[in-house]
């Protein structure tokens, strides 16, 4: 996988102190640092070019995040919810799927944003872990940036490992669509870090996941954290339709399954391509040649637009296949989709958001 | 998009007067079918089922407008089509009468067969749930929740 290269570095006043610049530093010592404040202006330039969203690869801001950094992860409107938490440490990403649905939700925003106080976010899981110990959560950072694309970089994954690594009540998950796992290999998890990847066939990273890590990258840094004693998870999400797609997700399947050990699996999610009408929009102005957009797609009651449902439920019941061929026992789970669909499934769907999260936190665990 | 292109678009806008989501509609699919199948605007217009309805002379505008927008959809999505017409049929062949009124949702959505009755007294009542029960006996009911649920080779994968 290739570096990212930055032509600026904006430091929001105050943020110089935190580690989180001093690696900023020392990963681009040649790069121009512009202190600025407030960062408001140089936002509303990148909005004001063409294709704002792809210009912010350009420069990344680093500035302390005001509000809270824990959110309980939204979900979709009448779907079967995980009970998930996600933290933000960033906004955006350096790499630029074409289905990303950040082109759409952070249109208005599309900095390329890392969050310098990381010793506030670690003040706030803290209170809120030791607050509900009773609780086993489970905490993403995958939601609105990729977990690991910038690590090298930033060096995130250093600040928080240790810290939830002692926490007895939680699991973190670090998803990616990168193989940068340097940072992790030196430090313990103890049993609290689960590192994911999403996964599609070499075919859909080509077409439609540029700047990401190949298949093959993403087994082996798999391979390498769960030597370092890494929980591992994989997403077959976003997963696309297409002629041939069967073949190439089978072999995928086969392939994770033979190379890494499924009981260090903690879980495994299924997910088909959806995208909001307005994403399609931003899709066929970004991305004009994509065969994302051509898919038998319809509008669902929650807004988004997924594989008409005989179509996603057989895909779903094929992978399933796939993979309970490969491995009986691992844990897999639908995102974003309903009970209905859980039904025409797996033969059951979970009675609530609880339940779920419960089961995913036993596996992991 | 080229220039011949835009051209016809602009045409087909005009001669059937399009309203703006309409127009929307149809530039969508236009171009995704362009897209999918390797071809231009103009060729996915020119083809036979498009164009035997745009030049029906026994059509009106509105009456073009429905059937080419019919068209259009089963193009677009040709395997959700497919099962749509299937599911029909086979409520057709059930031979209810008009007082049961079977349907599914628009795109599938929800794998829900609805059925509902109409009674103004009892005893219509029993007898058109007697009727739903003898229907439910022949395997057409059976066959279109394998279509909803998406059974191995339905959605023709």
């Amino acid at each position: 996988m290739q570096d990212f290269e930055f032509d600026e570095l904006i430091v929001e006043a105050g943020s110089e102190q935190s580690p989180i610049f001093r690696n900023l530093k020392k990963a681009f010592p040649q790069v121009a640092v512009t202190f600025a404040e407030p960062l408001g202006s140089k936002g509303q330039a990148l909005l004001n070019c063409r294709d704002p969203f792809g210009k912010r690869k350009k420069g990344l801001f680093l500035q302390r995040h005001k509000g809270d950094f824990l959110k309980k992860c939204p979900g979709s409107e009448g779907q079967v919810c995980c009970n998930y938490f996600v933290i933000n440490f960033a906004s955006n990403c350096p790499m630029d799927c074409s289905y990303c649905y950040l082109q759409e939700y952070l249109a208005d925003n599309p900095a390329l944003k890392v969050f310098s106080n990381v010793d506030d976010l670690i003040a706030e899981a803290e209170r809120m872990l030791g607050q509900h110990r009773r609780f086993f959560f489970r905490i993403g950072t995958g939601e609105i940036t990729d977990s690991l694309a910038l690590d090298p970089y930033i060096g995130f994954s250093r600040e928080v490992i240790p810290f939830f690594a002692e926490q007895p009540n939680v699991l973190l998950e670090l998803k990616t669509k990168s193989d940068r796992v340097e940072n992790l290999l030196s430090l313990d998890p103890k049993d609290r870090v689960v590192v994911s990847w999403s996964m599609n066939p070499q075919s859909v990273i080509d077409r439609d996941e540029h700047l990401t890590a190949s298949l093959d990258e993403r087994i082996s840094a798999a391979l390498r954290c769960q030597k370092a004693g890494y929980k591992l998870g994989f997403h077959f999400d976003p997963m696309i339709e297409y002629p041939g797609w069967e073949m190439d997700y089978r072999a995928m399947v086969e392939r994770i399954f033979a190379s890494v050990d499924e009981r260090r699996i903690a879980w495994v999610s299924m997910g088909v391509l959806r995208n909001t009408p307005g994403l399609k929009r931003i899709m066929r102005e970004r991305f004009p040649s994509t065969r994302l957009l051509t898919g038998e797609q319809v509008l669902c009651p929650d807004g988004k637009m997924r594989y008409f449902q005989p179509l996603r439920v057989e895909m779903y019941r094929k992978m399933l296949r796939w993979i309970r061929a490969a491995s009986p026992t691992v844990f897999v789970y639908l995102c974003m989709e309903s009970k209905e669909i859980w039904k025409q499934v797996f033969g059951f769907a979970p009675s609530c958001e609880k339940e779920l999260g419960r089961q995913l936190a036993n596996f992991g665990f | 998009m080229p220039d011949s292109d835009q051209k016809t678009l602009l045409e087909l806008a005009e001669a059937l007067k399009l309203g703006e989501n309409h127009f929307r509609d149809f530039f969508d699919w236009f171009e995704e079918i362009a897209l999918r199948d390797g071809g231009t605007l103009r060729q996915v217009l020119e083809r036979k089922t498009l164009s035997r309805i745009l030049s029906d002379p026994r059509l009106g505008r509105s009456d073009k407008l429905k059937c080419l927008k019919e068209e259009m959809r089963r193009l677009r999505f040709p395997r959700l089509a497919r099962i749509e017409q299937e599911i029909q049929e086979q409520i057709r062949d059930l031979k209810l009468g008009p007082q049961i009124q079977m349907n599914v949702p628009p795109g599938l959505e929800g794998g829900a067969l609805t059925v509902q009755m109409r009674a103004t007294h009892f005893q219509e009542l029993r007898r058109l749930v007697a009727e739903l029960d003898k229907a439910l006996e022949k395997d057409g009911v059976k066959r279109i929740f394998a279509l909803l649920s998406g059974e191995e080779g339905n959605a023709g994968l």
